[in-house]
């Protein structure tokens, strides 16, 4: 896999999202409860404001001193007897991931949830040189078994029901139980807990690392990330260049504000902070560990106005509060990264021409912008690319251009403006019955598809004015 | 041991920051607030246990509080609710204190008890994937999510908590701070100070859980099904 | 008080009541209320799509048809919250930066003038009815209103105030959102259509004739008898026959 999960049209996929009434139902439910979850945390610590005003300024003092951190990461990490690879891209990371695996004669390859190496395509590349590769986050495994991309980077597995995943695991792995969610998820561990042990590899993602100790944080709840990092001799993290904080002090508020806003919880089951490989006469951890630092795409943005989407703790809060994500899907985004952060990231990581209409997807409602746990101005980045798709990439339609030339002239003329509130209502005339436009022309087609749209009134706010003030009509 | 492609990486990222990469001087700034130094701040150890006790009913832990001369009984209660036929224990400088040393040879009589021994290697997670319940103690306690702080070394390994099905944690109360914020800002003094992180830390606050299908909370996944925090006096 | 009327350009062409209300309200207040009449509109449009020359083209012109007022007060959360937001968009521009800051400063959207520079949270006005309120995105979140409207809303008497459902959630509009993308946006109106039905209000009241506009038109087509009406509106029934269907 990489960023982008299909080759389907943009409005193909929002139609298939919309019609799709068990993913909708399903995201709306998980939207409510995440919505609780993460307001009754923020309330019950009173001084939530103060929390984000903390995150977002450990956030842009890290991004501020990138180069830094990461030097100083690099260093304790090969202190404590590690490996550091810093990968400009996928490729790079690939082949050097691809490499250890290989001469390690490695069999087996467990990995944690990671949304970096999807969006490096690493499980591919380790097929293809024959290595079995086992997703062993609940939500991965069940996708992975079945083939299907993640729709949301918290709970990825969020548009299956129950049906669904037990006729995946009956079809996949032979499972004959019933599909209660605990038998599923013990068949599961069943399954998995084989894996743990017999694998070779363990491959993570990372959350944070912290600079001054060369660690690695990983924020779960299953209990995979415990094995994967405990039983194989060889752990490779893979980490997206950003996912840095300069101490353990920074990392500790980072996690609190992530784990209240992904998921509620004051803590998540497992916060697992490792560092290096394990010391003499430790059984647990590996002997062997490799830390790749991924750019990807990630260093264009900085220094640019898009520098603060690099301060992401993907905690999905903005999804999670997102009207068009409710509607439409993860899959919709045609992204890895849906929601406002993924339409705010997909076009930086992977450009604008797959992804331009992604900005649009949007009523710039603020709710996301509202959500973010380190304050990132999500909607008004969209707009920043919107500006860019107009202005830089010449990617707007015509027709939309004409009219955006035409408000310029309107809005800018006052005589035109006076003008065009007499002539309003004589020009929707042909369309207006009982004061109202049910079947509009060109852009009110849409509006009125599905609702009414009222007549421009008989007399104009400013001819009203006009008659008062010369004692007219009071 | 390598580190590989770093100039060039490091190089492009200060040049689209605009400004030459930086090796040093980089001093983290005071933050304008601080409300993470805020919760509990003035709360008592016996108010701290009371916010622990209440905050094990939200993260599905059972809650128990003893003496330290009692310990050996209320652990063997426990385990018998476990209905346990082994365990596997750190081999903790603690277990003396605390009485368990001789405890856990009594325990013997009846149940398999496995204390963690370096010098057996990798033998030791096959014994703790094979036991019930394993035991260690809590090193910081955070009383505000419920989470006992597992920090490894040579005769306290990870799968103690993590492989068994059941896990309990002792907790001396004496570790009990109010949250993260107490233990984080612990490693990074020792850390300034030249002593080094374990090897792993392990925040653990209850049972493994998932809430990956249609967002139903299943306790028990990966790690145990069940724990219980044992608070010592 | 001496205050200019913002009346932004959905109100003057369509909804011209909202603009007559607002000025009656805020002369029963004691303002006195004047309207100039080389103001067009706040840009929003232009902007938020991304066409940021053509909308910086109708914010010099409201900043010139603004310049010599003392206060300047809209009825919609969204277009003040627009006009706002000019001094980060004239940010470093030598001759309008100055303009941009100056009408930024003295402009409020209408509840929030009355509650936070007049200090009145009664306007003294009764209405009869079960009401319900709609506080729309941009008047809450960009703006940062959020108490304004409902303070003077549960202070007229005979209202009978019952909170909407999810109220926080956007109803769909979003400007060019729900000319470009009407697929989405007709699944937002919907679901807002059906929680304002579940409120078993008679009356949907809103601060920003937009979303009004949208959720109206939506609960018209789908046969719903729920009277739509701004907060000016309701406001100011002090003495005369109870409101009507204004979107």
């Amino acid at each position: 896999m990489s960023i982008k999960i299909s080759e389907k049209p943009y409005k193909e996929r929002i139609g298939q999202g919309i019609e799709n009434d068990f993913m909708r139902q399903a995201v709306s439910s998980a939207q409510g409860r995440f919505r609780t979850g993460r307001l009754t945390q923020a309330e019950e610590l009173g001084n939530w404001e103060d929390w984000r005003q903390l995150g977002s300024e450990i956030r842009s003092h890290t991004l501020e001193n990138i180069d830094y951190y990461l030097y100083q990461l690099s260093e304790q990490v090969e202190k404590r007897g590690g490996n550091v690879f810093f990968a400009q891209t996928a490729e790079e990371a690939n082949e050097y991931i691809e490499n250890v695996v290989k001469k390690k004669n490695a069999k087996k390859v467990v990995k944690t949830k990671s949304m970096v190496t999807e969006e490096i395509g690493l499980n591919e590349t380790l097929e293809k040189i024959g290595a079995e590769v086992v997703e062993s986050d609940l939500g991965e495994w069940i996708l992975q078994l079945d083939e299907d991309p993640p729709s949301h980077i918290v709970t990825p597995a969020l548009h299956k029901n129950r049906q669904q995943i037990r006729d995946t695991f009956q079809e996949k792995k032979g499972y004959n139980k019933s599909d209660t969610p605990e038998e599923l998820a013990a068949f599961a561990r069943e399954q998995l807990r084989q894996d743990f042990l017999t694998a070779d590899v363990g491959i993570t993602g990372c959350n944070f690392a912290i600079a001054e100790s060369g660690s690695v944080t990983l924020v779960t709840n299953e209990g995979n990330a415990e094995m994967v990092t405990s039983l194989p001799d060889t752990q490779i993290s893979v980490m997206g260049m950003e996912r840095l904080v300069p101490t353990w002090e920074d990392m500790e508020v980072l996690v609190s504000l992530l784990t209240r806003s992904a998921v509620g919880q004051k803590l998540t089951s497992y916060i697992t902070t490792l560092t290096g490989t394990r010391l003499e006469e430790e059984v647990d951890g590996p002997d062997d560990y490799h830390l790749v630092i991924v750019d990807n795409g990630r260093s264009k943005i900085l220094g640019t106005e898009f520098q603060s989407a690099l301060h992401c703790i993907r905690c999905a809060a903005c999804i999670n509060v997102c009207p068009v994500y409710r509607h439409v899907g993860g899959h919709a985004y045609n992204s890895i990264y849906p929601g406002p952060i993924g339409a705010v990231l997909t076009p930086l990581l992977d450009g604008y021409e797959d992804h331009k209409e992604l900005p649009y997807a949007s009523s710039l409602c603020a709710a996301c912008t509202e959500a973010c746990p380190v304050k990132i101005p999500l909607h008004e980045q969209l707009i920043r690319h919107r500006e860019i798709i107009v202005e830089e990439e010449k990617k707007s339609p015509v027709s939309e251009k004409i009219m955006m030339k035409g408000f310029a002239q309107w809005a800018s003329n006052p005589a035109a403006y006076k003008l065009s509130t007499k002539v309003a209502r004589t020009a929707l005339k042909p369309w207006t019955k009982d004061e109202y436009i049910e079947n509009g022309p060109g852009p009110l087609k849409g509006w009125t598809d599905v609702r009414d749209f009222p007549a421009p009134g008989k007399q104009s706010f400013r001819t009203w004015w006009n008659n008062r003030q010369k004692g007219g009509e009071a | 041991m390598a580190i590989q492609n770093r100039e060039a990486f490091l190089s492009n990222l200060a040049a689209n920051l605009g400004r030459p990469q930086k090796r040093e001087g980089v001093k983290r700034p005071e933050y304008s607030v601080a409300p993470q130094r805020e919760v509990f701040k003035d709360y008592s150890t016996e108010e701290l246990i009371e916010v622990l006790k209440e905050h094990c009913k939200v993260i599905h832990t059972d809650f128990v509080r003893t003496r330290k001369k009692d310990l050996a009984e209320t652990l063997k209660e426990v385990l018998d609710g476990y209905e346990a036929k082994s365990i596997i224990a750190s081999n903790d400088r603690r277990n003396q204190d605390y009485g368990l040393d001789v405890a856990y040879e009594q325990f013997a009589d009846t149940i398999d008890v496995h204390l963690w021994d370096s010098k057996l290697g990798k033998e030791n997670q096959v014994i703790a994937e094979r036991t019930d319940v394993g035991i260690s103690f809590s090193d910081i306690t955070l009383a505000e999510s419920g989470t006992v702080t597992l920090m490894t070394n040579k005769d306290n390994g990870r799968s103690i908590s993590l492989m068994p099905k059941c896990y309990i944690a002792i907790i001396p109360k004496e570790t009990i701070v109010p949250r993260m914020t107490q233990a984080a800002s612990k490693i990074h003094q020792d850390n300034e100070n030249g002593v080094d992180a374990p090897s792993s830390v392990c925040f653990v606050t209850g049972p493994s859980n998932s809430a990956d299908i249609e967002m139903n909370l299943i306790v028990g996944v990966h790690g145990p099904v069940k724990v219980t925090y044992i608070v010592v006096d | 008080m001496k205050v200019s009327l913002f009346i932004t350009c959905v109100s003057d062409i369509v909804f011209a009541d909202v603009g007559k209300n607002t000025v009656e309200l805020l002369e029963r207040l004691g303002c006195e209320v004047d309207f100039p009449a080389a103001q067009t509109c706040c840009g929003q449009p232009a902007y938020n799509s991304g066409y940021l020359e053509e909308a910086k083209k109708a914010m010099k012109q409201m900043m010139k048809a603004f310049k010599d007022s003392e206060y300047v007060v809209g009825p919609s959360g969204s277009c003040v919250g627009m006009l706002r937001e000019y001094p980060e968009i004239f940010k470093g521009d030598p001759e309008w930066e100055e303009a941009a800051i100056d009408l930024a400063n003295k402009t409020y959207e209408v509840t929030q003038f009355i509650v936070d520079v007049l200090g009145v949270t009664d306007v003294g006005s009764t209405f009869k009815g079960r009401v319900t309120y709609h506080p729309s995105c941009h008047m809450t979140r960009i703006l940062g209103v959020k108490d304004a409207p409902t303070k003077l809303l549960k202070n007229i008497e005979g209202v009978d105030f019952v909170e909407l459902p999810v109220k926080e959630d956007c109803c769909g509009f979003g400007g060019t959102f729900a000319v470009k993308n009407p697929e989405i946006s007709q699944e937002m109106v919907k679901e807002k259509s059906r929680h304002v039905s579940e409120t078993e209000a008679e009356y949907l009241v809103g601060g920003d004739m937009g979303c009004l506009m949208n959720i109206g038109g939506r609960m018209r087509r789908e046969g719903k008898n729920v009277k739509v009406m701004h907060i000016t509106e309701i406001l100011n029934t002090h003495g005369k026959e109870q409101g009507g269907e204004i979107a």
